[in-house]
Parts: C-alpha cells; sequence; structure tokens
C-alpha cells in the first residue's frame, strides 16, 4: 500500500527531521547541485537532474580522522573518532542509493570499517525517483532503474501536488510522519532510458586486458581524479599522518587510482606507471575485479562521469569499444 | 561504537634497535596490552603495519622467531619517510602495531620435501622465519638448501646467524656478494648464477624466493632451467598499502589485493595474474 | 564549421603522418554527445579523417607534448595555446625539433561542457588580442572573423575595489567547494612538474586533508607558481567539477606581473619569465 504526501506535508516532516539529525538534501549551489546539511528546508531543491557530486560523502567523506593520539605524559592513548548524530539523506535518485549498497561490499566484509559501518546503521535514506532521465543516463544496463526503491528506506515519486511514498523499509516506517493518507494514484511508469550494452562486458575487461586500447585512450586521459571523486562507486582512500603539534591525527581522504604515484612505492619503484595501466585499473576495477567479488559491475549508470570527464573518456563508449574488440582485432 | 575499528593500531614499545646493515635496522617490538600481546599470532609470510605516529604507518614483513606480541621483530630499512621516522625511534618509544595481516606460507603442506631457499639482501628477512620454523621441526624436512646474497659484505642481513644455520644437520649454505672487500673470503657472483652454480634438484622441492624485482626475476628464469616447475616456486609480493584490510584499494596486482590474497603467492598463481608485478 | 579551414588540417596531418616527419599528430575530433570536441590522438593518415575544428575546441592541447616529449608530435594549437608551446620552450620541457606546430586563425570558442554548447563566446576569447598563433609551422588559415575586442581585467579590476574582507569572503566561499581533483593542474602545460608541492611528506606544505584551509593553501601556492607564467588558456576553469573562477583567481596575478614587469608569458620563446629571472640593477626597494 502506497501513500500520499502533499507538499506542504512534506515541508513540515523535512522541518521536523532536520531539527533532530542532520538532513543532507540537495541545494543550489552558484549554478551546481550539491547534497549539503541543511538547516532551513527552503534551502532544498528539487529540482535538478542529479547532484555533480554523489552523496557517498555521506559515507566516505571526502576527508575525515580516524583516529587520533592523546596524552603526551608517557601513557598515550588512540582515542577512534565517533559518529555524533544520526542523518537523513533526502532526495538521493535509485542509481545513488544503489551506488552505496554496492560500496557496502568492500566495506562492511571483514574487518568491517566502522567508522562507514556506523554511519550506515544511523543514516536513512529517503530516495526521490526520476521522473525524467537526462542524456548521459544509462542506469537501466547496469541493474537500476529510475524508480528502482531496492536501496532506500523510503521512495518518493513525483505526481501532481504531491509525492506518491513508497515504504521500504523498517527504518522508513519509524522515520515517517503521522497521518499520511493511502495513494489514490498508481505509480506511474519510469521514463525510457538509453540502452547499453554490457553482458559481456567482463569477459571482454578479461580477455583483452593486454589490449593498446587503454594506452591509446590514455593518451588523451590526463590523470586527474574527476571520475572517481564523481563517481557513486570509487571508494580508494589514502591514509597520512598529521603531526598536529604532539597530537598526531590519521587522516584518510578520497584518493584515485588515476593520480600518478598511486602505487609508487619508497624507492621509487612503480607498477603502475603507465598511463594506459592506470586508466586500465579504474575500468577494471569497476567491470571486472568488482563484479567477480560481489556480483555485481560497480557502475550505476548515473552518467556523472560522462558529463563531467574534461576530455571525454566515456565509460558508455569504454564498454562498446571493449566488447567490439573481437571484431576490430588489434586496433 | 557497534564495530572496534580495525584502523587503530595495537600500542606498542620499542624494546630493541640493532644495526643489522648500514641501512637496515632489527627493529624489536612488545605490544604493550597483555591480552592483545598474547593474542598475537603470526605465522612466517604475513606482516604487519607498522606506525611511526605523526610520520605514517607502512607494511613491514614480520620476521621474529617469537609468535607472540611480546618479541615480534621487523627487519627495517631506510628508504623514505616513515623508516627513517621508525630508525630515528630511541628504546622505549611508543610505536603502533596492526596486524598480522595477509596469508602465509604454508611449510605445514611443504613437510617431507627438499626446501631451498633463496635470498637477496632485505629479502632474506622474511625468509629468517621461515629457516627458523624448518630448523625448529627439523626432521619434518629433507634437505634444506639456502643461498644468501647482497651487495657488499655489510649488506648481509642476517649474517650473525649463518653459524646455527650452517651447523644444522642437512643443511647447507651458500653466500655470495656483488662486490666483495679485503676480508671477504666467499664467492663473488650474482644470486641468480650461484643458483645455476648449485644447481639444485627439483625432485620433491619448493623453492622460495625473495629479494630485490630484479634478483628475482633472473632466479626464476634459472629455476624453471633447472626443471623447477611454476607451483614449486614461492613468493612474495610488494606493494604500496595504506590500510592493510582490503578496503582502500591500492594494493591490487590485477584482481588480488596483496595485503589480502597475498603477499605470498606461487609462481604458477603470479603468471595467471592480469597484471604483473 | 569552417570546411576549408578542417581540410587544411588534415592535409598538413596527412602529409607529417604519411612522410613519417611526426609520429603522431594531436588534434580535436567530435566528442561522445556529437556536439563538442574532445583531444584526438592520430597515428595513422587514414585517421587524420577524423579531425574537426571548431568552436567547442576549447581544449588546449599543448599540455600533451610534455606527456609524449621523447616523440615528434604534431599538434594542432589555438593562438592562446601555442602560447603554452612558448612558455614549454622556455622552460625546456620539450624541444623545437620535436613538434610540428599547426597553428589555426581562431574566431573564438564558447563555453562547452557535455552536450552542452553555448552561444556566446568565452569571456578570454572576448578581450584575446592575438590572431595568430605566436608559433607555428603551418598556419591553418581560416575564415576571417571580426572578435570582439572587450577590455581586458574588468572582472579583476572589480574585484580590486572591493575591501579585502569581502575579497577573503569570496575566495573561502569558493575553495570551500574544492574537492582536490587537481584537474586544474593535470589540465594545465604550466603544471609539469614531476612531484607537486602537494604531494611532498616533508616539508608537509599541504597534506591531503580536501578541507577549507588546505584548499586554500592549494589554490593559492598553484596561483602563485603561475603567476607570470599562466598564459591565460583558461582550461583550469573549464575543466574544474565545482565551477571554481580560477581564470579571474590567476588573472589578477598575471595583471600584476603586466603592471610590474610589462611582461606576459609565452609571447616570445626567448624572453625569460620576470620571477625567473635575477637582475642585478634591479631595485630591491630598501637601498635607498
Amino acid at each position: 500500500m502506497n501513500l500520499f504526501i502533499s507538499r506542504d506535508e512534506l515541508i513540515r516532516w523535512l522541518d521536523q527531521l532536520l531539527r533532530e539529525r542532520i538532513l543532507a538534501a540537495p541545494v543550489q549551489v552558484q549554478g551546481l547541485t550539491l547534497f549539503q546539511p541543511i538547516s532551513k528546508v527552503e534551502e532544498v531543491t528539487l529540482d535538478f537532474g542529479n547532484t555533480t557530486l554523489s552523496p557517498k560523502e555521506w559515507f566516505l567523506p571526502p576527508t575525515e580522522t580516524l583516529f587520533s593520539m592523546q596524552g603526551n605524559d608517557g601513557h598515550p592513548q588512540l582515542v577512534p573518532s565517533t559518529i555524533e548524530k544520526d542523518a537523513v539523506i533526502f532526495g538521493l535518485r535509485p542509481c545513488d542509493a544503489k551506488g552505496i549498497a554496492l560500496m557496502d561490499g568492500p566495506f562492511l566484509r571483514e574487518p568491517g570499517d566502522a567508522l562507514y559501518q556506523e554511519r550506515r546503521a544511523r543514516t536513512s535514506l529517503i530516495g526521490l525517483s526520476c521522473r525524467q532521465v537526462q542524456p548521459e543516463c544509462f542506469c537501466t544496463s547496469v541493474g537500476s532503474a529510475p524508480n528502482d526503491s531496492s536501496h532506500v528506506d523510503i521512495l518518493l515519486t513525483e505526481i501532481e501536488n504531491g509525492y506518491i511514498v513508497q515504504v521500504i523499509t523498517e527504518k522508513g516506517k519509524a522515520l515517517l510522519p503521522e497521518g499520511l493518507t493511502e495513494s489514490k494514484e498508481e505509480l506511474p511508469a519510469p521514463p525510457e532510458l538509453q540502452a547499453v550494452p554490457t553482458k559481456e562486458v567482463t569477459q571482454a575487461v578479461r580477455e583483452f586486458f593486454d589490449n593498446p586500447y587503454w594506452e591509446q585512450l590514455a593518451d588523451r586521459c590526463l590523470h586527474c581524479n574527476i571520475c572517481a571523486y564523481v563517481c557513486p562507486t570509487c571508494y580508494c582512500f589514502d591514509v597520512r599522518d598529521y603531526p598536529n603539534k604532539g597530537n598526531p591525527e590519521r587522516v584518510r581522504s578520497w584518493d584515485s587510482c588515476q593520480s600518478t604515484g598511486f602505487t609508487r612505492i619508497a624507492g621509487g619503484y612503480d607498477p603502475r606507471a603507465a598511463k594506459g595501466a592506470r586508466l586500465r585499473q579504474r575500468f577494471s576495477h569497476k567491470l571486472l575485479y568488482f563484479p567477480e567479488e560481489f556480483q555485481d559491475i560497480a557502475c550505476v549508470g548515473c552518467g556523472r562521469c560522462v558529463k563531467s570527464c574534461p576530455v571525454n573518456i566515456d565509460i558508455r563508449e569504454v564498454m562498446s569499444d571493449l566488447q567490439q574488440l573481437e571484431a576490430k582485432s588489434g586496433s | 561504537m557497534g564495530l572496534e575499528n580495525p584502523f587503530v593500531p595495537y600500542l606498542a614499545t620499542l624494546k630493541s634497535a640493532v644495526d643489522l646493515t648500514p641501512d637496515v635496522k632489527l627493529l624489536g617490538v612488545e605490544l604493550e596490552n597483555s591480552a592483545e600481546k598474547a593474542s598475537f599470532d603470526y605465522k612466517p609470510g604475513q606482516f604487519a603495519l607498522l606506525s611511526a605516529f605523526g610520520e605514517g604507518e607502512a607494511p613491514f614483513g614480520i620476521v621474529s622467531l617469537s609468535r607472540h606480541g611480546d618479541g615480534l621483530e621487523f627487519a627495517v630499512r631506510r628508504i623514505g619517510t616513515v623508516t627513517n621516522a621508525l630508525h630515528e625511534l630511541e628504546l622505549g618509544d611508543v610505536l603502533g602495531v596492526r596486524g598480522p595481516f595477509g596469508n602465509y606460507f604454508p611449510l605445514e603442506d611443504y613437510v617431507g620435501k627438499n626446501m631451498v631457499i633463496i635470498g637477496g639482501g632485505i629479502g632474506m628477512a622474511p625468509l629468517r622465519p621461515v629457516i627458523n620454523q624448518i630448523l625448529e621441526q627439523r626432521d619434518n624436512y629433507q634437505d634444506l638448501l639456502i643461498i644468501n646474497g647482497a651487495r657488499t659484505p655489510q649488506d648481509l642481513v642476517f649474517a650473525p646467524e649463518f653459524k646455527t644455520w650452517m651447523e644444522a644437520p642437512r643443511t647447507k649454505l651458500e653466500l655470495t656478494v656483488d662486490r666483495g672487500d679485503e676480508h671477504w673470503g666467499e664467492r663473488v657472483a650474482l644470486v641468480p648464477d650461484v643458483v645455476k652454480e648449485v644447481a639444485p634438484s627439483p625432485d620433491n622441492a619448493i623453492a622460495i624466493t625473495c629479494g630485490p624485482p630484479i634478483m628475482i626475476h633472473y632466479t626464476l628464469i634459472v629455476l624453471k632451467e633447472l626443471g623447477f616447475k611454476d607451483n614449486q616456486i614461492v613468493t612474495t609480493l610488494e606493494a604500496k598499502m595504506k590500510c592493510g584490510l582490503g578496503k582502500c584499494a591500492r594494493c591490487n596486482v590485477g584482481d588480488k589485493y596483496v595485503c589480502q590474497d597475498g603477499p605470498v603467492f606461487t609462481l604458477e598463481q603470479i603468471s595467471q595474474f592480469l597484471e604483473q608485478p | 564549421m569552417d570546411s576549408e579551414l578542417i581540410q587544411q588540417i588534415r592535409y598538413q596531418a596527412r602529409d607529417l603522418l604519411e612522410s613519417g616527419t611526426v609520429k603522431g599528430v594531436i588534434g580535436y575530433e567530435r566528442a561522445s554527445d556529437g556536439l563538442t570536441a574532445r583531444p584526438f590522438f592520430a597515428y595513422e593518415p587514414a585517421a587524420v579523417e577524423r579531425l574537426i575544428f571548431d568552436e567547442t575546441c576549447s581544449h588546449n592541447l599543448a599540455r600533451y607534448l610534455v606527456d609524449k616529449k621523447n616523440e615528434k608530435m604534431a599538434v594542432v594549437v589555438k593562438p592562446c595555446d601555442s602560447r603554452a608551446i612558448n612558455l614549454l620552450l622556455n622552460e625546456e620541457q620539450i624541444k623545437r625539433d620535436m613538434v610540428f606546430v599547426i597553428g589555426v586563425t581562431c574566431p573564438g570558442v564558447v563555453e562547452t561542457s557535455w552536450n552542452h554548447k553555448d552561444e556566446e563566446l568565452q569571456a578570454r576569447c572576448k578581450t584575446c588580442q592575438l590572431v595568430e598563433p605566436p608559433v607555428y609551422d603551418f598556419l591553418a588559415n581560416g575564415e576571417a572573423v571580426e572578435r570582439p575586442q572587450g577590455e581586458p581585467y574588468l572582472d579583476v579590476q572589480q574585484m580590486e575595489t572591493k575591501p579585502i574582507t569581502e575579497r577573503k569572503a569570496f575566495w573561502s566561499e569558493q575553495f570551500d567547494r574544492c574537492i582536490r581533483c587537481y584537474a586544474c593542474r593535470q589540465v594545465c602545460p604550466g603544471c609539469y612538474c614531476p612531484e607537486c608541492f602537494v604531494e611532498q611528506l616533508n616539508p608537509l606544505w599541504v597534506g591531503i586533508r580536501i578541507a577549507p584551509k588546505e584548499n586554500e593553501l592549494w589554490q593559492i601556492m598553484r596561483a602563485f607558481h603561475l603567476a607570470g607564467r599562466c598564459i591565460g588558456c583558461d582550461e583550469c576553469e573549464r575543466v574544474c567539477p565545482v565551477d571554481i573562477p580560477l581564470s579571474l583567481l590567476n588573472r589578477k596575478l598575471e595583471k600584476e606581473v603586466k603592471e610590474l614587469f610589462d611582461f606576459q608569458a609565452g609571447l616570445n620563446p626567448e624572453e625569460q619569465p620576470p620571477l625567473a629571472t635575477f637582475k642585478k640593477e634591479e631595485k630591491l626597494g630598501f637601498e635607498e
């Protein structure tokens, strides 16, 4: 049984939620849409395709302190960081929710990442299904859909005057405001999307691993970190210590397999010094290594990398190229 | 917090620091917490991440003869920021230990075999506890051949232990250096050439080799020429590491994480890797 | 699209590849959106048919010369891009005989992002003084186009009138969004250091934290490393995924260098950049 929430009820509900916990929602920031913690419901925008950065930063922040060392008196103690508040992510798209679910694979398997796990347990996801799609979207080709409710606690679908509310989990149920009525309307059909061939891509990455395709594609790659940072499922991170005037801190930050020196060891040896090898690593991880371990391609079809790559390295094109390499053998 | 934070190291104290070579120190470390000290148990091949707090953390093979947290030893070569900081520590200073991580040499599978241990330079460090375990259970193994090389006589890391090794039953120790000095009376040759010269038989044998990549490269060629099959040759891989937990996605060689699936691999496994290390 | 211009580029590229004069030609081809352009490396004569040139060709291809410095390459450059070639020549990052410069007379480029093309010219094109590239081996002459001759530095001057607190607040807000993707650095022809200061551990100038204070340090230090060297291609601003107005920052320093030393980078490969030059007769400001 689906419920209905009017726009006014929604505003009241969000207002109540943000008093009790951190509420992250899409906000317009200088022409971009970004998930930010809000203090007033008026800050929220729901007039957007998708945000520039994915909401993965709410589970794996761009920077966080893992622990700090306190007590200089000869008995130092290591104090791990803690999560202070419950949170709600409001307005995330089904593709992004799937991205978070995919990240659970590496972060929750033994030994579990304590900070990620705590955030995951204390964060609720209120999704917003897509009534329209963008030219870069291809979620249906990689196991998601504009109306996919699998990975959220509540899914809202916009209709006239308000939203149909699908309650997916107990966590979602506990979050709902009182007094919502049953929805009189049926869920609308989701919009159509382009199809990107993905069936053979895992095999193709394995089969054509040593193909010169990668070195050639890497010619134009700048090896910045944009694709990894905007991606909902990329999760490489760097760990460094800060001396911090005698109370050292260990900090982790986003990093990307694309950057030069990612695999360089002390002494100078670097197994992935070649541009092509680094570019291939990102696609191999997403399309081959991750699915072999977790049975799912680590791509949710959000198209952010397609939109943001300064030199148009387009994952849809790469997947298509790889699967056609047999036909154009060697080129 | 529901979960122990696996990024937080055990606190440990530096108990000993012995110069093995001009740039390698053998650091002896004791975990502070008695429960952690007792429960720490490693097998040769595994590694731990040592923290010089404020400078950083890096992976090191555990090389001690003791299994537990009271006497862990690490051979640390001074080459970068973290190793430099570890070398600067004084006895009694606090450092961090996370581990043991990774897989190990399956010595129980090699019972009854002839063991060929080939180490170059600092690569001899992870082989030291292997040799020791074989010597401790000497009757479980057949012949033991140790080929140990280094750039110069000063760079042979475990020289004080050579006598014990040589005097063990059915054990031969072949030493070599790239460049001798006026006191050096043994051979001057590269490790792969010594392997060729000594020509260990591949019959019922396992060869474990660690050392600089170029030494391994040529040693593998010689071993194959001698008739060793890929599944008879074992080595350890190095990679840049950060988390040691299979999460930061940095240490993978193809689809294998060195921190989880390694660092010990047979040549058969490595030859099937998509990427070559 | 100026088809005459494109034919000239293709003709030259094909000739260079067929004769083996160059290993490859770095130019532009159509991107996956069917609308904008992306860099393209042609290594076979047949591939030159993919080369295009139009108002979406914003990328500065000279940047790739540093990656390819061991092979002789040809590169298609607009007047602004070719200033980067002069910079790299002057700083001895590339050799003149290892690059064949296919210059184009550029009518200006528009703002583009994937699947999106503006009608209006980019701000830098509206103030661009160059008609021909200051360095080329072959000039592909396009249709003569009138480019508006705007006043440069108007936005910089406007910012200069604001009190420092307001300027600081403005830039803090901008740098807050930085995610340290380093796309600005990676796309910049002037940023070719094998080890960037931001990666150094000893001394730890910035560190890895992605946080306002560190972001500010990163951005300002990079801007200073480019002072007197930035050639104004504005690629940094184009590639930034969070729309930080990097061009405004870099042009402030460019304006100062111009006022103090009457110098602009990349117009002449022989002219030494002022911040890398020491002249005994320069006043240090405290002898008198």
